[in-house]
């Protein structure tokens, strides 16, 4: 394709109009052509404008309601993640100090007759007991803090990934429905042009001992293996896969309950199955 | 006042507000809500003929709006820009997952129409709409039809090309054609409203 032909695909892309073909083209093209870029922004503001063409319409109140409620929600999981470094850091200097009474008892032993002496040891044994099980208290506290910050962070990870896979040009997304085996489970896929996908899943049952669910990518009756992934107690998974090729353009999205080291053809029941 | 410093004027308020969405001030994103809330929802409805649909793409958008509001650039584009964007981009997306079905249904959505009652507001849309309805009637009328069943209907060019019964040539050509000739207009119209 010549810089010419890529022009003549640009309005079709401020309309969202261009075929799959056309559209990765395009894409790759404009990453390094500015003249090609400019043009875009200018079809794509006269593209929005086009919006005023619908009927003006209020949406119900509880629109704005839900979406503040649920800003409030991810401003108070982020404080409350905040909070949990200073605490840490309060915990590890109380770890770091517990050898001071020790030194204090050891030069304080010369001052007193042996019987002096032999109480001030066994109470410095004792003492030295019980700071060493509160410190390995503390520690596992640590241990425990850490790990909780780390999957914190991992899910604010995957959800800022997803968010980014959805809000990007060639970001497209697919909603999974539980089947009659999962009725409140629920499902979105997010992917690229590139076939990088997310997948984040809530309500599912528990994965019996040794089972896991697996993604499927369904193309012509073609069942294309995805990854596995084991939900939490709450019945909430996540999953980032590389879709195949063959499969990124109007596939269907499945999720089967399989062995958990995944396999090649389908054995268990769709809990999760998105609509052709 | 003229309606084009208006628009102005609210476009820079609106720069403004999407910074402050960004540090997280969810008074702004309010704010942004109620400023473009009976725009981007009727845009939702007419997409894909239906409230509840409508309704949840609308909560989903502003949801990334207070999420990606740090990538907006206002070098690429106006806020509304952005936002429209962003909103049809989730709304084609839904279309397509829906398929046909939800094609069918239409007129229920129309039921539960209400009017905003901001005066200024309802003046600098009314004023829009009608620009835009003015540079759309000049258009020829198969320009017109190639661009409505893109933008509202979420067609691709085969798939125009299929319900028109016409060559995929020639949708992309009328699609290229009204495209260039709407930026035209309006920039021009736009010009005048000062």
């Amino acid at each position: 394709m010549t810089h010419e032909d890529y022009k003549e695909l640009l309005a079709a892309k401020a309309l969202t109009a261009l075929d799959a073909a056309d559209a990765r083209a395009l894409t790759t093209h404009l990453e390094g052509c500015a003249d090609c870029q400019s043009e875009m922004v200018e079809l794509s503001e006269a593209a929005a404008l086009l919006a005023y063409q619908a009927e003006p319409l209020e949406p119900s109140t509880k629109v704005r309601e839900q979406i503040l409620a649920s800003v409030r929600a991810e401003v108070q999981t982020a404080s409350r993640s905040d909070r949990v470094s200073p605490g840490v850091s309060q915990r590890d200097r109380n770890v770091l100090s517990f050898e001071r009474p020790a030194r204090n008892i050891w030069s304080s032993l010369g001052s007193f007759g042996a019987l002096a002496a032999t109480l001030a040891f066994v109470a410095l044994i004792i003492g030295l007991a019980v700071l060493w099980q509160k410190n390995r208290t503390m520690q596992s506290e640590l241990a425990r803090l850490k790990a909780e910050m780390k999957q914190t962070q991992t899910q604010r990870d995957r959800e800022r990934a997803m968010g980014e896979l959805l809000t990007s040009p060639d970001g497209h997304m697919a909603k999974l429905a539980g089947t009659n085996v999962a009725p409140g489970a629920q499902a979105m896929l997010a992917y690229d042009k590139s076939g990088h996908a997310m997948l984040m899943a809530k309500g599912l049952p528990s994965a019996p001992e040794g089972m896991a669910y697996q993604l499927w990518y369904i193309k012509d009756n073609k069942k294309m293996p995805g990854k596995v992934f084991t939900p939490d107690a709450a019945g909430n998974g996540m999953l980032e896969d590389q879709i195949p090729a063959v499969a990124r353009d109007a596939a269907v999205f499945a999720i089967t309950l399989e062995p958990k080291s995944g396999v090649q053809v389908p054995t268990g029941s769709i809990y999760l199955l998105s609509s052709s | 006042m003229s309606l084009g410093v208006q628009l102005e004027s609210a476009e820079r308020s609106d720069v403004e507000l999407l910074h402050a969405v960004a540090r997280g001030d969810e008074a702004a994103l309010a704010r942004l809500y109620d400023a473009y809330r009976v725009i981007l929802f009727g845009l939702l409805v007419r997409i894909l003929n239906s409230r509840e649909e409508a309704e949840d793409i609308l909560q989903d958008v502003f949801i990334q709006v207070w999420r990606r509001a740090k990538d907006f650039d206002e070098k690429r584009g106006r806020p509304f820009t952005w936002l429209v964007t962003l909103a049809r981009s989730r709304a084609i997306d839904r279309l397509r997952q829906l398929g046909a079905r939800q094609r069918l249904a239409t007129g229920a959505a129309q039921e539960h129409t209400e009017m905003v009652s901001d005066a200024l507001s309802d003046t600098i849309r009314v004023a829009q709409r009608e620009t835009v309805q003015q540079a759309l009637a000049e258009l020829p009328e198969e320009q017109r039809n190639t661009l409505v069943l893109a933008y509202f209907d979420g067609l691709t060019q085969s798939e125009i090309a299929a319900k028109l019964n016409a060559p995929l040539g020639t949708i992309k050509t009328r699609m290229r054609s009204g495209m260039i000739k709407l930026r035209a207009l309006f920039g021009k119209q736009l010009e005048n409203f000062g």
